[in-house]
This record gives C-alpha cells, sequence and structure tokens, in this order.
C-alpha cells in the first residue's frame, strides 16, 4: 500500500483536524495517543499522520516528505508557496489586523510608521499593496508589548476575539484578511497518488462543519 | 566573517564522489540521446544582461535572479533559465537558417531562492528546443524525446503529463469573463482549491461553468479525456482533447502509453506557454523533473516570430529519485621501479576504471606500508621483467 503522511499544525489546529477526520471516518486512536512514537499510522488506510509546527507543516509538503498538510493560512501567507491548497477547512477561524493604541491617530504626521509583528512579510505586504512606506520590526513573543513599550507605532498579528488587544489599549484599525485552517497538497504527489488523495479530499469535506 | 572563507554560498553546494558521477552519467546518457534525435549542443554565456529576461511574458519575477554590475554600470544576471538565450540566439544568428533547428544545451540555471528553505540556487537542466516546428508531430517529438530522456538516464518509474493551454482559455470565452474573474479562477484551479472555485461558480448554470467547475480534478489518466469530452460541446475545447487523444495515440503506439497521464488544470504558464504543457512526477521528488511546452510568442520578442517547443530535465532532481549504485572502489596500488613508468601506465589502464592507483611512495617497503595502512587488497609491483602481484592481509 502507498505510504502517505499528513502534516498536522500541532496544537488547536490538531484537535479540530482529529474531530474532523474522525467524522470522516477515519480511525484517530493512534494520533489521540501519540506516546513516544512521531509518525502516526491510520489503520487500514494507506494514510499517517506527522505533528509539526507550522511553518514545519508546510516545509515538509513543500519537499514532499509528506503528502498532505493542515496548516492555518495565517502560516501559508508568511511563507512562500509551491502546492496545492486544496480546503478551507472551515476551523481556526480567525483574522489578519491591523492594531494600534486607542488613544492615537495611527495614520497621523509624516513620520515613517513602525510595524511589529510575528508575521513580517504579511506586514511588508499588506502595506506595500497600501503603497504606504513602513518599517516592519519581526518580533517572537508577544507583539501587543512593541507599542506599548514605544517600539512600533502599530502591529499586524492575529485576532479573534480582540480581547488581548483590548486588555493592552490596542484597538483594531484594519482587517487584512480572514484566516481558517487549509489543506495543502505537494503538486507531485498529487499527481502520484490521485486515487488515494482526492478520496480524502472527499471524505473530509464531507466532513466539514 | 571568517565562516565566510570555507563555507559556500546558500543554496549551492559541493558535489563529491559518487554524487557528481550520478550527475555526470545521467547528463552524458541524456545529451547522447539528444545528439541521437539529431539536435547540437549550444552553449550561452553564464552571465547575460538583465534586459533579455524581463519579457512581456516571462513570469521569472525579478528577485528570483542573481545579478551582478558590470564595468559601466549595466545589470547582468546568471543565467535564470535556459530557454530565452536559445530563443535569442534563434532570432538573431540562427536567423537565416533553415527551419526547423534542433537545438540541446546542459547547463546551470541560477535563481536566488529564499533563504533557509533546502532549495538549490544552483540548478542543472538538459533540455532541447526544437525552433521553427509547430504541429502535432513536433509535439509528440519532444514528449517522446522527455520520455527516453528520463528512461536512458536509468528511471523506470515516472509520470509525463500532458495538458494545453486551450482548454481553460475556450471555457473562459465562452463564460465570458472579465479579466478579474479569469485571474481568480486560474488561482483556484492552479492551487486546485476544489471548495473555493464551487462557490466561486456557485451562481453559473452554464455548461461552460459545469466544465470549470471539474477542471481541478481533470487529472489522472488518458480516461479524463473522455470525462471531459462529455463536459462540453465547446468546439475549440473539443479540439484541445481531440489533439491530445491524437499525441496519446501516437505515444502509446509507441509503447509509451504507461508513461503518459493528463491535468487540464494546468493553468500556470498561460502568460508563456502557447500550446502543449508537460511536466514529468517521479516517486522520491517532490517536484517536477522534468518541464515543457509550446511556446510559440517568444522568439517573436527578439524579432522574428517562430512558433517552438522544447523542455528541460531538472538532473539533479531526477538523479535523487534512481537507485543509489555504489562507485567502484579502489582495491589494487601499483608500485613501479625506476624507469617504468610506461609498463606502470599501461598496467593501470588494463584495470577497471577506478579501480587501481599508482603509488607516489619512492620505495617498495613504503608502498607496502601505503597499501597496508589504506586497506588495498593487492599491490602491483612493476619492472621491465613484468609485474609481479602481491596479496595484502591475507
Amino acid at each position: 500500500m502507498a505510504d502517505i503522511k499528513i502534516a498536522i499544525t500541532k496544537g488547536r489546529l490538531l484537535d479540530n483536524s482529529i474531530a474532523m477526520f474522525e467524522r470522516a471516518g477515519y480511525d484517530c486512536s493512534q494520533l489521540k495517543n501519540p506516546g513516544r512514537r512521531l509518525i502516526h499510522p491510520i489503520p487500514d488506510t494507506p494514510f499517517s499522520g506527522v505533528l509539526a509546527k507550522a511553518p514545519d507543516v508546510i516545509t515538509y509538503v513543500e519537499h514532499g516528505v509528506c503528502a498532505m498538510g493542515i496548516v492555518g493560512r495565517d502560516t501559508i501567507m508568511e511563507h512562500s508557496h509551491d502546492f496545492y491548497e486544496v480546503l478551507d477547512l472551515g476551523f481556526g477561524k480567525c483574522r489578519f489586523a491591523v492594531a494600534a493604541p486607542k488613544d492615537k491617530d495611527f495614520y497621523a504626521g509624516y513620520e515613517t510608521k513602525r510595524i511589529a509583528s510575528k508575521y513580517p512579510k504579511v506586514a511588508h505586504d499588506y502595506f506595500l499593496s497600501k503603497g504606504m512606506d513602513v518599517s516592519v520590526i519581526k518580533i517572537e513573543g508577544s507583539v501587543e508589548l512593541a507599542p506599548l513599550l514605544g517600539l512600533s507605532d502599530a502591529i499586524v498579528d492575529i485576532v479573534e476575539t480582540g480581547s488581548t488587544l483590548a486588555a493592552n489599549g490596542l484597538e483594531v484599525i484594519e482587517t487584512i484578511c480572514q484566516l481558517s485552517a487549509r489543506l495543502i497538497v505537494n503538486t507531485a504527489a498529487m499527481k502520484l497518488h490521485r486515487t488515494e488523495i482526492l478520496e480524502f479530499v472527499d471524505r473530509c469535506r464531507g466532513a466539514l462543519e | 566573517m571568517e565562516s565566510y572563507k570555507v563555507n559556500t554560498p546558500e543554496g549551492t553546494r559541493d558535489k563529491l564522489f559518487e554524487e557528481s558521477d550520478r550527475r555526470r552519467s545521467a547528463e552524458a546518457a541524456i545529451t547522447k540521446l539528444f545528439r541521437r534525435r539529431g539536435y547540437r549542443e549550444v552553449i550561452t554565456p553564464c552571465v547575460e544582461y538583465y534586459d533579455l529576461f524581463v519579457q512581456a511574458q516571462n513570469p521569472l519575477p525579478q528577485e528570483s535572479m542573481l545579478k551582478l554590475v558590470d564595468r559601466s554600470g549595466r545589470i547582468l544576471v546568471l543565467r535564470p533559465d535556459c530557454t530565452t538565450p536559445i530563443a535569442r540566439v534563434a532570432a538573431t544568428r540562427l536567423a537565416q537558417h533553415r527551419l526547423p533547428q534542433r537545438l540541446f544545451y546542459n547547463q546551470t540555471i541560477f535563481r536566488s531562492g529564499d533563504a533557509n528553505h533546502g532549495l538549490s540556487s544552483e540548478i542543472s537542466q538538459c533540455g532541447i528546443e526544437l525552433i521553427g516546428a509547430e504541429g502535432l508531430r513536433a509535439d509528440v517529438e519532444a514528449v517522446a524525446l522527455a520520455v527516453e530522456s528520463l528512461q536512458a538516464a536509468g528511471l523506470e518509474n515516472f509520470r509525463i503529463e500532458l495538458g494545453h493551454t486551450g482548454f481553460f482559455t475556450a471555457l473562459a470565452e465562452e463564460m465570458e469573463l472579465d479579466g478579474e474573474k479569469v485571474r481568480a479562477l486560474r488561482d483556484c484551479i492552479e492551487n486546485k482549491s476544489f471548495a473555493v472555485l464551487d462557490d466561486m461558480l456557485a451562481g453559473e448554470n452554464s455548461p461552460a461553468a459545469a466544465a470549470m467547475k471539474r477542471i481541478a480534478v481533470l487529472f489522472g489518466g488518458v480516461e479524463i479525456l473522455e470525462e471531459a469530452r462529455g463536459l462540453t460541446d465547446n468546439a475549440k475545447a473539443l479540439n484541445v482533447i481531440a489533439y491530445l487523444s491524437d499525441i496519446y495515440a501516437e505515444l502509446k503506439a509507441a509503447g509509451m502509453g504507461d508513461y503518459i497521464s493528463f491535468d487540464l488544470g494546468i493553468v500556470s504558464g498561460l502568460e508563456y506557454y502557447t500550446g502543449l504543457i508537460f511536466r514529468g512526477y517521479a516517486p522520491g521528488a517532490g517536484s517536477v523533473i522534468v518541464a515543457g511546452g509550446r511556446y510559440d510568442n517568444l522568439i517573436s520578442d527578439f524579432g522574428k516570430a517562430i512558433p517552438a517547443t522544447g523542455f528541460a530535465v531538472y538532473v539533479d532532481s531526477l538523479v535523487s529519485c534512481l537507485p543509489h549504485e555504489e562507485a567502484v572502489k579502489a582495491d589494487t596500488i601499483i608500485y613501479y621501479k625506476s624507469g617504468c613508468l610506461k609498463q606502470a601506465l599501461e598496467l593501470i589502464n588494463s584495470l577497471p576504471a577506478g579501480s587501481a592507483e599508482l603509488s607516489e611512495s619512492e620505495s617498495e617497503s613504503g608502498c607496502m606500508d601505503d597499501a597496508f595502512a589504506r586497506g588495498f587488497k593487492r599491490m602491483m609491483i612493476v619492472s621491465k621483467m613484468g609485474s609481479v602481484e602481491v596479496k595484502i592481509g591475507g
């Protein structure tokens, strides 16, 4: 039987992915009790699951060592991509937004604005599309801190409810785009395992909420 | 920085021994085949003017090219693609020659990739350009040669996938879509975003829209041509299907049918390609190992309208799919008495390549020590009288 690996983003998306697989009729017992193993077969199918950090999911799929992956649209936008993005899985919903301190007018003044973000490419592309010159600073941890400390004028980040922003005196001034989890497929794998992969995609599609 | 002294630049690396052997032998097998089919080699410069690659239909983004500035301040690029320089040659230096011209190349292209992606910025390509030939037989020749190239390199399990720019274009024309919508549809089809494609076409009830909905899954064996035929009565789209069927029939009759599959949803190179598009895949390579197609508009950018088709084999990707062969290991060391270099050379030339080395030791005992230390199985002592074999280590 073909050996088709699916890289799944660890954390929040994993629970949703497992729930979707189960609704699609796949046995996820091994995925739910990973133990020390790193590769988790789905019994009686050619598929097995691998858990990875979001950017690594993209790397594994691009290099073809995993045929498919489940990853947020945010990570896809931040990293260059060369794969098929076949399904919007509908879970992991949030949005990319620009947020700035409530009491200030972000657009006031003529100085070049500074933007802090975990997603420097997304931030840069967005302001480029508006024809606005900004300087983008990459921050790894809590991006909300940057404007509080006076490092940046605004942030570009993922926003779900906006409560973290509000608690830190920030508010969304613009939504960049909506985000959710996607099912991605390596281009060569799609061609070499057409039947198996299309069936998997169809079953997942049928199991979307 | 000190480390720049000893490391190679990002995306490049040294290829030692077996790795370079494998690449060279694949290149040799493929170029030998090209010659046998009447193709002649062209070597174009490694650096070209940047302007050459800024063609109207050229999809290469400028940040993917490695640039230099020459003494007079002009921008040069390290060759990012082999076809464009050859198109330039065809339209200029070969303009007075009789067509068709069969040309091949075995060159490296350079790309400036993203950091830390593990992708190569130095990519070796063997490919052909069949310039000044249009129609079915020229396309068949290109695809058949691609199949044979992979076979010649020793690959057994692979797929060459055929697509055509005309199918999507005909349906899009029939639907009378504006440019914006066509671009959005293409993005979806290119990404095989099945669900988004369905949503986007949800309100449309025309037969063309129904066919368009299926286009992203219209890939696979020859049976998908039948399915495509049943989906539309658009004359242009049906012509494309008939054309692909004819190509397949010819290849099948040549015993290549098992290697051929189809994807009517290839829509990525529509600015560049003008007809048949094909790509090769193999287990073990995550990306394409062959890419090619018909590009009838490119050469006219250089002042002469000439139809053309061609393909490139991505040699490194191809080689990564080949079974690993153990290299010949040297097991014989040859010591020659002074004045016997001639006999020693005759001896080493008579042994299998790579199986023996000459000793640089000044004395027989020194050579013996060497032979033990380096694990040779035998030592040959060459004198005017002939050669004597000494077994080493039992």
